[in-house]
């Protein structure tokens, strides 16, 4: 099949008028497995500076003939690498490569799909009826499609805020289980601001499942009168603002490099979006002594949250910067209280040891039935969560 | 008869329009017409749509429609293939 030449920029239908049989015989949509397929698409998304997205599920292929004319794929609910040739270029064939892995998502019962992609291609998913939901100038976008975007999120984030006092504190937290550390930092930071929200990852991707984590947070800090324990949601360290925080990042430059940009794009939202919906002005922290990730993820919030140049990261000039309060982590006998801790003495089968790191409800419930298959799980897993 | 699984139809290509429905908990049809003639064909893409979930008599869903300047024949035959699929097992 002769390559169309000539062809740099323009719409798909200046290519159909010149080159119709060619496209319409050979542009044939293919799910790429093959090594040698894998191996084509990595060039391609590398021909167009883009880096081979981690933990995808399906990837699809576009093809003239035997040649990779563009291609995307769907890890979770997330659209990534998607890349068209660049002697291809033009929003017929990105739109038929994103139409084509919407319907398969929808298929498999996601209705609401992310999109990353550069800056610079934010309108050319816009007119495919995506809408921005963050975006780092010169570097990565977020962007959405379905009916229940960011702002149904929002509106419902603020009917809860309503009736509570400004100048509030958040802390964001996975708690996988709660221990003695979470409720020290819950407890801290409730004694500085009116009142606090906790926001608990929803993610269900961590060894205590989320309905566990939410339950055992909130009988933790139940005595506590001026906390609200709230669903973390679509936005907060979820498979969509922050894919690689689920994953375990290679060794390799790239991997880190994509974890930067998640850990942005999340504390973007979190200052534009979340934080003046809650009417939140400070939002607290524990150090990371083990986890390089979630060190990263700090690092970055000490930066874009308290940022007065807000142009530099692509933020709105009116949002207010988000005061971030780092506390050292809560230690027993030297030693830093961590979830990965206990969970590192349950594989061991120390549960007597672990008593000491957490609160009794989550000592009571880790002795029910309930939690025998959870433990099992933890016993036989070397995941990060 | 209740709309049982999210599907979709048609695609985002210029000229076609992608029809997507979801179930929802409630008896109502929920509309999001989106078009990029939405000046000039907006009410029609409405109409038409209301028109034909109507006489398919289904209900408990939302239906999504984005339209990229579809004739109306593309987009009635997007609407019953979305509202057949959405109903079969």
């Amino acid at each position: 099949m002769p390559r169309v030449e000539g062809y740099r920029t323009g719409r798909l239908e200046n290519i159909i008028g010149k080159h119709m049989s060619e496209l319409n015989f050979g542009l044939e949509e293919r799910i790429l497995n093959s090594k040698d397929e894998l191996a084509q698409r990595e060039a391609l998304l590398t021909s167009r500076g883009l880096m081979v997205p981690e933990g995808e599920e399906l990837v699809l292929g576009l093809f003239v003939g035997e040649q990779l004319v563009a291609t995307g794929a769907l890890v979770r609910n997330v659209l990534q690498g998607i890349a068209v040739d660049i002697d291809y270029e033009g929003e017929g064939i990105s739109a038929a490569i994103v139409s084509s892995l919407i319907r398969r998502a929808v298929d498999r019962g996601i209705t609401q799909v992310f999109l990353y992609t550069i800056s610079e291609d934010i309108s050319r998913f816009e007119s495919l009826g995506f809408r921005k939901v963050a975006a780092v100038p010169r570097g990565a976008a977020l962007l959405e499609w379905g009916t229940a975007g960011i702002e149904s999120y929002l509106a419902s984030i603020r009917a809860l805020a309503k009736d509570k006092p400004d100048h509030a504190g958040a802390v964001v937290i996975n708690c996988n289980p709660f221990t003695l550390g979470h409720r020290y930092l819950i407890e801290y930071a409730s004694s500085h601001v009116p009142w606090l929200y906790v926001l608990v990852v929803e993610e269900d991707r961590s060894l205590f499942p989320f309905k566990v984590r939410y339950k055992l947070v909130q009988e933790g800090v139940a005595d506590l009168r001026n906390v609200t324990v709230m669903k973390g949601g679509p936005y907060i360290i979820s498979s969509a603002t922050f894919p690689t925080y689920f994953i375990r990042p290679d060794v390799n430059k790239a991997s880190w490099k994509a974890v930067r940009m998640h850990a942005s794009l999340d504390v973007s939202i979190f200052r534009t979006h979340i934080a003046p919906a809650l009417k939140v002005t400070d939002r607290f922290v524990g150090t990371e002594p083990y986890c390089p990730t979630t060190s990263i993820y700090n690092d970055i919030m000490k930066i874009i949250l308290q940022a007065k140049e807000t142009e530099a990261f692509g933020l709105d000039a009116k949002t207010p910067p988000v005061a971030l309060h780092e506390i050292p982590r809560f230690e027993l006998w030297g030693t830093p209280v961590s979830a990965s801790k206990v969970r590192d003495m349950i594989r061991e089968g120390n549960l007597s040891e672990v008593q000491k790191f957490v609160p009794g409800t989550t000592w009571d419930w880790l002795k029910s039935e309930e939690a025998a298959p959870v433990i099992e799980r933890i016993r036989q897993s070397d995941s990060r969560h | 008869m209740r709309v049982l699984k999210s599907v979709t139809a048609g695609s985002l290509e210029s000229s076609d329009v992608l029809v997507t429905i979801t179930p929802v908990s409630e008896d109502h049809i929920e509309y999001d017409i989106e078009s990029i003639v939405i000046k000039q064909y907006g009410k029609r893409i409405r109409q038409i749509t209301e028109e034909m979930a109507e006489s398919a008599g289904i209900t408990g869903a939302r239906i999504h429609v984005q339209d990229r300047g579809a004739l109306e024949c593309t987009l009635r035959a997007r609407l019953e293939t979305a509202i057949e699929r959405s109903i079969v097992c």
